[in-house]
């Protein structure tokens, strides 16, 4: 910012006659004085790398191809093949399982740790950045390393330290990644370890715009902290809540790293969520045509999420989108 | 004297909140970076020792000079500072025309790249690693930075976009007076006013990409090129439990780069943020 004086000044040179530059560059100078230019770089990249596959993704899904043969005839046996496949049901299963526990929880642990660290910092206590920093970690660490440490903590032998920490309650080790069900919980966890941060990080940003008069008000009135919890703060916050919860949706879709690194999908396929199966169809199986067909599953979850997005940020009235 | 006393226990009731978040975000980390410094009788001991008695710092020398990841850091170096650059080169123009600019289309635009932004990764790499298979690209750095780049382009280009709009624009136009083209306008006046949104821009793309794994695990399968996260992943599901204290020490080794930058730039990180996300 320290640039502020030195850009001011060329105001006060404002009188000078515009011939103080004596190299008029007509072509270029014409060149930059549309929009499209500037913007042509992007265009191309975003062209190259996310409609040109999108279309192809698509096009694919309506072939029977494979990694190997490619030049099959159009058809749409690839979704008849998923749609009766108890594969595709048992993903959809996992996947919403895995998705809603996440966001759910994320969206609670970021909201209650947003409004501690808020409160922390009114009150002046100490600790409050490294509260957040803390948080914030989990959310710079990449998500493959995520699941090689959390791979680490679930250890079943009897040197895993959550085992050890949890065995005064359970009384018996907890088969953490090797049953379906317990498996699929663990994974959900550590991604809520994950994905906390981010909604922690939002919330905290829209506590510190809610105006203190209000709460004040609702506190001279008579209310106590919960119901000014409820009536006042909530309220207040929904447009972004609901922004975040939609956000965060998308990105645990969207899911595949940390869930490789953790479980593989397994044991079974009891933690297949569907970018995985996408991955497994053409990469394990190599049936191009099927992941395909899933992967525009996974598109059009995408696109339906970010329509409400888009739709929300237009509601909220800021008119950003 | 009971508001006093009501006060002190709300006080402690945050700081044992504080001590709480605290331990449940920083104790995996902690236990890696425990479990990085054993030897093998300390990793399976039972029941698990804290901290080993005599840390082996050596752990992180082998896993240096024995182990590709002294190498895969380097890789994931290179293309992490490329992709900044190219983020940069191309967005700043588009987030400058996007911002400056009062054309039309500019909503359609700026719609377009938020809906990229939020298409998967894992669904646009498929027809990528078959197109680069074709024109022999697989496991090119050019075209793995590309596709890197791309993939951080839509969010820092809104990200950019915001912190352009809040220069003002009667810079722009006494420059124009002045004689500035739209060039030496935005070189000149509004990018040294950009400066710290410019620079956070840069640290979450950083971030981003130390982070990326979908890109590079389909579309590179030689190791010489291989960034840390897909270099470890192979270590871990080759090492088969012999080796944990390595996998723990190379997980801390690819995690302290982003440490690093994350506690000396951690005001541009909670700022982009924040800025970013509630942005699109």
């Amino acid at each position: 910012m320290a640039r502020i004086p030195s850009a001011m000044t060329r105001l006060a040179d404002v009188d000078q006659p515009p011939a103080s530059n004596p190299r008029p560059r007509f072509a270029w100078a014409r060149f930059g004085n549309s929009p499209w230019p500037w913007l042509l770089p992007l265009a191309v990249v975003l062209v190259f790398v996310f409609l040109y596959p999108v279309i192809e993704i698509i096009r694919l899904s309506f072939t029977s191809a494979t990694l190997i043969n490619e030049n099959t005839p159009y058809t749409t046996g690839s979704y008849a093949t998923i749609w009766h496949s108890p594969d595709f049901i048992s993903m959809l299963h996992v996947t919403l399982l895995f998705v809603i526990f996440s966001v759910v929880f994320q969206m609670a642990l970021g909201f209650v740790i947003a409004q501690i660290v808020t409160i922390g910092q009114q009150r002046g206590l100490r600790g409050t950045v490294a509260t957040r920093s803390a948080v914030l970690t989990a959310w710079a660490i990449p998500g493959v390393i995520i699941g090689i440490i959390w791979s680490l903590l679930y250890q079943e032998s009897s040197s895993g330290i959550l085992n050890y920490l949890i065995r005064p309650f359970t009384h018996h080790a907890i088969p953490f990644l090797s049953q379906p069900q317990v498996a699929l919980i663990s994974l959900t966890v550590a991604n809520i370890w994950r994905g906390t941060a981010f909604s922690m990080i939002l919330i905290y940003a829209g506590l510190q715009t809610l105006s203190a008069e209000v709460t004040e008000a609702a506190k001279v009135d008579g209310a106590n902290a919960w119901q000014r919890l409820v009536r006042v703060t909530i309220p207040q916050l929904a447009p972004m809540l609901l922004l975040n919860l939609v956000l965060i949706l998308i990105d645990t879709f969207n899911t595949f790293d940390m869930v490789l690194a953790l479980t593989g999908g397994g044991p079974g396929r009891s933690t297949e969520v569907i970018a995985l199966t996408i991955y497994d169809q053409i990469f394990q199986q190599l049936n191009l045509g099927i992941g395909a067909a899933y992967a525009v599953v996974l598109l059009t979850i995408n696109l339906v999420m970010t329509v409400v997005y888009i739709r929300l940020v237009e509601r909220s009235g800021q008119g950003r989108a | 004297m009971s508001q006093i006393w009501r006060q002190r226990l709300t006080d402690c009731a945050i700081y044992l909140a504080y001590a709480v978040i605290i331990i449940f975000f920083l104790f995996p980390v902690f236990w890696v970076f425990s479990l990085s410094l054993r030897t093998v009788p300390e990793l399976y001991a039972s029941p698990p020792i804290w901290f080993p008695l005599h840390p082996q710092f050596q752990n992180y020398t082998f896993v240096l000079h024995q182990t590709p990841i002294g190498g895969y850091l380097i890789h994931s170096l290179i293309i992490v500072t490329a992709t900044i650059a190219v983020v940069l080169g191309i967005g700043i123009p588009a987030a400058y025309a996007l911002s400056r600019f009062r054309f039309r289309l500019s909503r359609s635009v700026l719609t377009a790249i938020l809906v990229c932004q939020m298409i998967s990764p894992v669904v646009i790499v498929i027809p990528l690693y078959h197109f680069l298979s074709i024109l022999n690209l697989l496991n090119n750095y050019a075209a793995l930075i590309l596709v890197y780049s791309a993939l951080a382009l839509p969010f820092s280009t809104w990200f950019l976009k915001g912190f352009l709009d809040a220069v003002p624009h009667e810079l722009d136009e006494s420059a124009q007076i002045d004689g500035c083209n739209r060039f030496q306008t935005l070189r000149r006046v509004v990018l040294p006013l950009a400066m710290p949104g410019i620079t956070s821009a840069a640290i979450l793309v950083a971030v981003l990409s130390w982070s990326q794994f979908v890109v590079p695990f389909i579309l590179v399968d030689d190791s010489s090129i291989y960034p840390v996260t897909v270099g470890l992943v192979n270590l871990q599901s080759n090492s088969d439990g012999i080796t944990l204290q390595y996998l723990a020490a190379g997980s801390m080794i690819a995690i302290i780069p982003v440490m690093i930058v994350f506690i000396f730039l951690q005001r541009f990180i909670v700022s982009g943020l924040t800025n970013g996300a509630v942005k699109g």
